[in-house]
């Protein structure tokens, strides 16, 4: 296979999976934030 | 005299007039039929005056100091994103942080196309044979967000970089007509008729706050090459929700926001000189654009699908074609479509949740991009 070809398609699968990953993480962040820091407890 | 009569014989250029004719056709697709028209009617004025023989504004002159100024050193897409952080309401994501994965979901054309880019390219006497930068350049129209496109661009294709700002800018002006049929397409009536409850979860002040500061620190540390973009938005959405600073957020969203697009539309417009716009990789560029966002649709969908296959409570799956950036565009756009085929279904908090975290996706999408394409 052409290594450009072969370099494109590491770099896009890993890039796709990464994306997953990373919003993966900040899903738990929120699931976090909202479970501490319910409604209640805003200091506003 | 001779000075008065160089322009006039500069016009015997056929690509002066092709390219008036291409400013000309963006002002009026900004006048007549109101696409983005922010952007293209500065785009399309500068074009103009880029492509007048012998002009002044540019060899030097104001836009070519705008466009090394604010372009070629990234500042204006970076300020642009301050001021739509400080737009952005996070809210609807934060109520339901499942969105999330659609906006993953919905970059698939940026890779679809990245990989089409360099497929095409090896077709002998096609285009010019991009590597793999010039491919993510071109692939990243499909992140649906413009300033992530332009940075992007303006770090691995610079003479790329109108014709890809053109693509990205015009195809999110048009997702109401993109991105229907290929829902359709994919989805039964019966699954577009799918009823979601709107999440009853109610966000404190607390974390709105903490969620950009927190999502710039995680997004940094694992993709540094990401923190100007996502550090921006970020900050302007922290103007935004501290409550603090209510005059810089309304700045950032306003004034800050229109001036920049004035000088960043203006400064692209200078760029698309005819020698380097009228060829065949220009073409090409327009018509990977359509691809990406019609596979971004695709890739939004079909994840829907797939996780409806193991969820009790199923998701519209029209909620995916909303993960693109093009807020809040797609989000409307998929509420109309929900209300045509049952008028009592309302799914638009989902939809601007999936939307708003496209916005998200597509600049971690650019980030990555730049971290790893060598």
């Amino acid at each position: 296979m052409d290594p450009v070809i072969a370099e494109g398609l590491r770099v896009s699968g890993l890039s796709y999976v990464l994306i997953f990953v990373v919003l993966g993480i900040f899903y738990g962040l929120v699931k976090l934030l909202l479970r501490i820091l319910p409604r209640r407890d805003d200091l506003a | 005299m001779t000075e008065l009569l160089r322009g006039i014989v500069g016009m015997s250029d056929w690509r002066v007039w092709a390219m008036f004719g291409v400013g000309l056709a963006l002002i009026w697709l900004a006048v007549k039929k109101e696409y983005e028209p922010n952007l293209l009617l500065p785009m399309g004025f500068g074009c103009l005056l880029a492509n007048i023989p012998f002009s002044s504004a540019v060899g030097g002159g104001f836009l070519d100091v705008l466009f090394k100024g604010g372009i070629t050193n990234e500042l204006f897409p970076i300020l642009i994103f301050i001021g739509v952080g400080a737009m952005i309401d996070f809210g609807p994501l934060l109520q339901d942080p499942e969105m999330l994965f659609f906006g993953a979901a919905a970059q698939f054309g940026i890779f679809f196309t990245m990989m089409l880019a360099l497929l095409v390219g090896r077709i002998p006497g096609v285009m010019g044979i991009p590597g793999l930068r010039e491919a993510a350049a071109i692939g990243i129209i499909g992140a649906a967000d413009g300033p992530t496109s332009i940075y992007v661009a303006t770090r691995f294709a610079p003479g790329l970089l109108a014709p890809i700002t053109v693509a990205a800018y015009s195809y999110m002006s048009l997702v109401p007509i993109i991105q229907p049929p290929v829902i359709r397409a994919l989805t039964t009536r019966e699954e577009r008729m799918i009823h979601m409850e709107n999440p009853e979860r109610e966000v404190s002040k607390n974390v709105k706050v903490i969620f950009p500061i927190a999502v710039t620190l995680i997004a940094g540390i694992i993709a540094p090459m990401s923190v100007a973009l996502i550090g921006s938005l970020m900050f302007g959405n922290l103007l935004r929700e501290s409550g603090v600073t209510e005059r810089l957020s309304k700045t950032a969203q306003n004034e800050l926001s229109s001036l920049v697009t004035i000088l960043l539309g203006i400064a692209i417009g200078s760029s698309m000189g005819g020698k380097q716009f009228l060829n065949p990789t220009t073409l090409l560029i327009i018509a990977m654009g359509l691809v990406a966002f019609v596979f971004d649709t695709a890739g939004g969908v079909l994840f829907a699908k797939l996780i409806n296959l193991f969820r009790k409570r199923k998701i519209n799956p029209m909620i995916g074609a909303c993960g693109i950036s093009a807020f809040p565009m797609s989000a409307r756009v998929i509420q109309k479509m929900a209300q045509q085929e049952d008028g009592g279904n309302f799914i638009i908090m989902h939809a601007v949740g999936a939307n708003v975290a496209g916005q998200i996706a597509s600049i971690i999408a650019g980030g990555l991009i730049l971290a790893l394409v060598r």
